[in-house]
């Protein structure tokens, strides 16, 4: 069988299994992995394009992501829940985004990767710190609360049976919720296909040559500075928009969830997970990493009282004990698939 | 006689103190071929650099079809028509040999800026690299990756990317280098068929002295990084200084 083939199907299951996920998942924390996965996976994606397609090294990807999520808090928050400040937030995010891309791209991506990475990190902390300090505007370390359009609260009945009662699909109550978790999914889902279709498009040959030898590139007729400003910028307004649908669906905004460093590294994690330049890699290293995140106190709790009445054990699954696990799980992933889980399953094909 | 595709003017490079190149004024016009020759360190490969782009010279000018271009950058000038192989094989090594060509290809034709269009839609663009692909005897080889090529295909590969930019200036660095004999011919035959072009200026840095024979219509000698010899080839073959560069004792000379 072709060993792309396998990727794919992975990678669809798992997109099936997010489609339906509000049937298949009927717990809230469920449908929190549920959409946060979808997030990620278009974040991680859009990184992909960068690191993986076109081999640079950006720690800003978070910023970015930042700029969205804020600009549909702030204006949730100051203006009211409606369509309108929800599409003026998300333009601003995504025009902050665009702004900054093509600024710190033209500005330096003439120079050495090393120094295009120093200086992507020095802009996602000044942003960081401005978010923290503007606290009057940005709500500071403690984020914003805002409520979001009312078609998707809870309450809202968006398919109602003869008696105009909320109507039950599948034992799944069609309210607002649930047309926001698809709302999630179809935002998702569609910049996913999209960066599909960039990979496999003209454009995406260029990228890969351009991380595979930049001076023969501009050699044959590529202006390289353009075409990498060209793909920073798509990748900043791609994680704009994903920031700007997380923000919607948590309804808040914090440093801790939408511009922290941690999730610069996560992010990371699940590109070399996933495996750099395969932009299938992103659903399956999301997925890991994000259950990895949820659920492996759970297991390991579950772990460490079966095995109770073993000594040492008991301490060493312990669920404060995760990250240690956590870490150990990446190590063996790295060993074991050196390309990254779809990078390796697809390489194989080559020899 | 026709105007000059291709002139440098004073063409001049220094590394610190060293003069690597030094004001060289050279015309070449379409349909003819030269063959740049010179011991090694002669400078030959950082005249093309200075050419093709990749070098910014300390002083004079490159003119393209009487254009100065030369403070454009290698793609702007790969645009205007100037192309180049590369001594050391210079290629994408992780691509597949066909879509090596098809980057070679696309820019030619514009299309690199495309971003939503399949490339299999673009069956033009994979026409255009499959001739490419036949023209240099890679079709056989078309999905392996470029780094897992023999280095004779590698060098032939090197060539059908020039080709396929569909410059009108070749520039030919070493193309035979470490080749085997069987494989060598190939790639001299496509050059002689460019050749047959009167519409294309072709230059080529050999050593094989019978590669030079074979094709030259001009030769021009470089030495420590000066024009010493410029002309038809069996009078500069036959001149006592090229000679003497050849023979290595022109440095006593000077």
């Amino acid at each position: 069988m072709n060993r792309a083939l396998i990727v794919k199907i992975i990678a669809l299951t798992v997109w099936g299994l997010l489609l339906f996920a509000p049937f298949l998942f009927q717990d809230v924390r469920q449908i929190e992995v549920a959409a946060r996965i979808c997030v990620f996976i278009v974040l991680v994606a859009s990184y992909d394009l960068l690191i993986g397609y076109t081999g640079i090294v950006s720690f800003a990807h978070v910023m970015f992501f930042g700029f969205g999520a804020y600009g549909v808090a702030i204006s949730m928050k100051h203006l009211g829940a409606g369509w309108g400040p929800w599409f003026l937030g998300l333009g601003a995010g995504v025009v902050v985004a665009a702004v900054m891309a093509v600024l710190i791209g033209l500005l330096s991506l003439r120079v050495k990767a090393i120094f295009f990475a120093m200086i992507t990190l020095a802009a996602a902390s000044v942003a960081l710190v401005l978010a923290s300090q503007l606290s009057s505007f940005t709500g500071g370390e403690d984020g914003m609360t805002y409520s979001v359009q009312s078609v998707f609260k809870p309450a809202t009945k968006i398919l109602t049976d003869a008696e105009g009662k909320v109507l039950q699909v599948a034992g799944v109550r069609m309210n607002g919720k649930v047309l926001l978790y698809y709302f999630v999914f179809a935002i998702s889902a569609g910049l996913f296909w999209t960066m599909l279709r960039i990979v496999g498009s003209p454009l995406g040959t260029v990228l890969k040559a351009i991380r595979e030898n930049e001076a023969r590139a501009e050699g044959i007729g590529y202006r390289v500075v353009a075409y990498r400003t060209s793909v920073f910028l798509i990748a900043a307004v791609t994680a704009a928009l994903a920031g700007g649908v997380y923000a919607t669906w948590l309804k808040y905004t914090g440093p801790e969830t939408t511009l922290s460093f941690a999730i610069m590294i996560d992010i990371l994690l699940m590109v070399v997970i996933g495996g750099m330049g395969t932009m299938w890699g992103a659903v399956i290293g999301a997925t890991l990493m994000v259950l990895a995140q949820y659920y492996l106190r759970d297991l390991m709790e579950v772990a460490a009282g079966a095995t109770a009445n073993i000594p040492l054990l008991p301490d060493l699954l312990s669920p404060d004990r995760w990250l240690l696990w956590l870490g150990l799980a990446f190590i063996l992933l790295v060993y074991f698939f050196p390309a990254g889980i779809a990078g390796t399953i697809m390489e194989g094909r080559r020899k | 006689m026709q105007e000059p595709s291709l002139s440098t003017r004073d063409l001049t490079i220094r590394f610190g103190g060293h003069t690597a190149v030094n004001a060289v004024t050279c015309d070449f016009r379409p349909g003819e071929l030269t063959v740049i020759v010179g011991p090694n360190g002669a400078g030959k490969t950082t005249y093309f650099n200075m050419i093709s782009g990749q070098l910014s010279p300390s002083d004079g000018q490159v003119l393209k079809g009487g254009e100065d271009i030369t403070s454009l950058s290698p793609s702007a000038r790969a645009k205007k028509g100037v192309g180049r192989a590369f001594q050391l094989t210079n290629l994408f090594p992780r691509l597949s040999v066909i879509e090596n060509i098809r980057l070679a290809v696309q820019a030619q034709s514009g299309d690199g800026r495309r971003f939503f269009k399949r490339v299999e839609a673009l069956t033009e663009l994979t026409d255009m690299a499959q001739h490419y692909l036949r023209a240099t005897h890679l079709e056989a080889k078309a999905d392996m990756q470029a780094a897992l090529l023999p280095h004779g295909d590698q060098r032939k590969l090197e060539v059908a990317l020039l080709m396929a930019m569909e410059p009108d200036i070749y520039m030919f660095d070493e193309p035979t280098a470490g080749m085997s004999l069987d494989h060598a011919p190939d790639v001299l035959n496509l050059i002689a068929e460019i050749k047959q072009d009167t519409t294309k200026t072709v230059l080529l840095v050999e050593h094989k002295m019978d590669v030079v024979r074979r094709l030259a219509d001009r030769i021009i000698v470089l030495h420590n990084g000066e024009l010493i010899a410029d002309g038809d080839p069996g009078e500069v073959m036959s001149s006592q200084i090229v000679k003497d560069v050849y023979l290595g004792n022109a440095g006593e000379m000077a």
